[in-house]
């Protein structure tokens, strides 16, 4: 316990200049904030950071519309889970097989191409006409919007795979099928990830894009609530629930992949 | 032989899909034409379109696109010029990187999307609002990989620009921005990308013109058909712009990376 304490401590000493720096620059933040809240007048308002803090706290309990902010993080959280787990697992079988056959790449890569440079967002119209307004339609975004990225990645993952390696695996005697449990999939691994995690973010943006372009509910709704209402206190609290959420979407992430690449990074 | 094999799966493919598309449409009748098109209905609204129609949307295909463009463009470049020093600045000043990194982080999480509503509050749903959307979010990506090509620079070569008398200005610009122009390209490809989406969001949100808000007022009539025109018409320009961003940058870059090697 005492050693734990001594290592934090010594590194706290070390990013002392750090932890200061990063003190200026948020108390500059906060300073020009409030005067700028104090200053500001007729359309451009700018409300008081505590205001802001005070009431994204107080959202917590008291709902905003229907649900409090809490709910409506986790309806949002619940869409992007669903869109994303379904684009990764869809996203995953079309890159490899794309990435192993020549053949599949030879069908596949000439739509996927027509359909890639179309941003996920410029679905929207076209996603509510096939869905209807509910959240169907936003999990469809997102699909769109993940599975792009994971495709590319796990193309690129299964076609990147030494070659040497595969020859060695067949030459002792590996079945086809063993090559590909064995060598292809574990050494396009690192490639997924990368790719997955690309993917979780863009469908954080997507979901609010979605969201706030049409919806009943979710972080997303908040801030547009917030537009038509005049109420930026509101939007500053959505927009908070959306940073905080993307920022431990990424860390989550970063985590999943520390552990479950790690043999990739202690070779390099 | 290989490739000729592989140029008529390719095909294939792609007729595959349009025959199956008309089938479902036109011929079977399979899905209604306010949901799905069918391809020639498409084609007759492209037409109709670039002729210069103005149903549904009060505007023609070019008015559209020009007012898009200007934006796009107008918010990109500011992003651009403001974010690439930036980046530089951030990854060769120290104390600029502790001062603005800890911003710089605490923003990055929020989404440029979501600023949307807040800035339309305060610029109102005209150009200003959305060029300011555009220029945060394709900024972004110009920081961030500006700062890690940078980084990337080889302590070696500092040290040898250094034993040579090289003052701190010459370093960066004769060692460290030779190191970081890949990156740096790289970023504004990014951004180019991340603009173009920024801008349909935005059109889609409030707007009075553009592409985005004729796919926004399509919907709002059914008119599935102008839907799909303008999507298409969204992503070939994205493509078109990328791969005009890659032109330049081989025009400008290309030269230089082979004198280096």
């Amino acid at each position: 316990m005492q050693r734990i304490g001594k290592t934090v401590w010594k590194r706290l000493k070390a990013n002392r200049q750090t932890l200061l720096w990063i003190v200026i620059s948020f108390a500059t933040l906060l300073i020009a904030w409030q005067v700028a809240s104090m200053l500001s007048q007729g359309r451009v308002q700018i409300p008081a950071p505590l205001e802001v803090f005070e009431a994204f706290f107080r959202s917590m309990t008291v709902p905003i519309g229907k649900n409090t902010i809490l709910e409506h993080a986790g309806i949002s959280l619940w869409r992007v889970l669903l869109g994303f787990v379904v684009a990764s697992v869809i996203g995953m079988a079309i890159g490899i097989l794309m990435g192993v056959s020549p053949k599949a790449h030879a069908v596949i890569n000439p739509l996927f191409e027509f359909v890639r440079p179309i941003p996920p967002i410029a679905w929207i119209p076209l996603s509510i006409l096939w869905f209807g307004l509910g959240s169907s339609n936003k999990i469809f975004i997102i699909f769109l919007a993940s599975f792009t990225y994971v495709t590319i990645n796990s193309y690129e993952g299964a076609r990147n795979v030494d070659p040497k390696l595969i020859g060695a695996a067949r030459m002792l005697g590996a079945s086809r099928r063993r090559v590909f449990t064995h060598v292809i999939f574990p050494s396009s691994v690192p490639y997924i990830f990368a790719g997955l995690q690309i993917a979780l973010s863009v469908s954080w943006a997507a979901e609010v894009a979605a969201e706030i372009i049409y919806s009943q509910n979710g972080v997303g709704w908040i801030i547009t609530m917030g537009m038509n209402n005049g109420n930026i206190t509101q939007i500053m609290v959505g927009m908070i629930a959306i940073g905080v959420i993307g920022y431990l979407l990424s860390t989550l992430m970063r985590v999943v992949e520390g552990r479950l690449c790690r043999w990739n990074r202690q070779e390099t | 032989m290989k490739r000729k094999k592989y140029l008529w799966l390719s095909i294939v493919s792609v007729l595959c899909v349009l025959v199956l598309w008309e089938l479902v449409t036109d011929v079977l009748r399979l899905m209604p034409s306010y949901m799905l098109p069918s391809p020639l209905e498409v084609c007759k609204a492209f037409a109709y379109k670039v002729s210069g129609g103005v149903n549904p949307d009060g505007a023609s295909l070019w008015t559209h696109i020009a007012t898009s463009l200007k934006i796009a463009l107008g918010g990109y470049l500011a992003g651009v010029v403001i974010g690439v020093p930036l980046g530089i600045a951030m990854a060769w000043y120290k104390k600029v990187d502790l001062f603005v990194k800890p911003l710089f982080d605490l923003l990055r999480p929020i989404p440029p999307l979501a600023w949307i509503p807040l800035m339309i509050l305060w610029f109102g749903i005209g150009y200003g609002a959305k060029v300011v959307i555009i220029f945060i979010s394709s900024m972004i990506a110009c920081v961030v990989n500006s700062y890690a090509g940078i980084k990337q620079t080889r302590q070696v070569h500092i040290w040898v620009a250094k034993t040579f008398a090289a003052t701190n200005l010459q370093i960066l610009f004769r060692v460290a921005l030779p190191t970081a122009r890949p990156m740096i390209l790289t970023g504004l490809k990014t951004s180019l990308g991340s603009a173009w989406m920024a801008l349909v969001a935005a059109e889609l949100l409030a707007s009075t013109s553009g592409l985005g808000y004729m796919i926004q007022m399509a919907r709002q009539m059914g008119r599935a058909d102008i839907i799909v025109v303008g999507m298409i018409v969204i992503g070939l320009i994205g493509a078109a712009l990328s791969s005009l961003l890659d032109l330049l940058t081989s025009r400008i870059g290309g030269k230089k990376t082979k004198r280096r090697g």
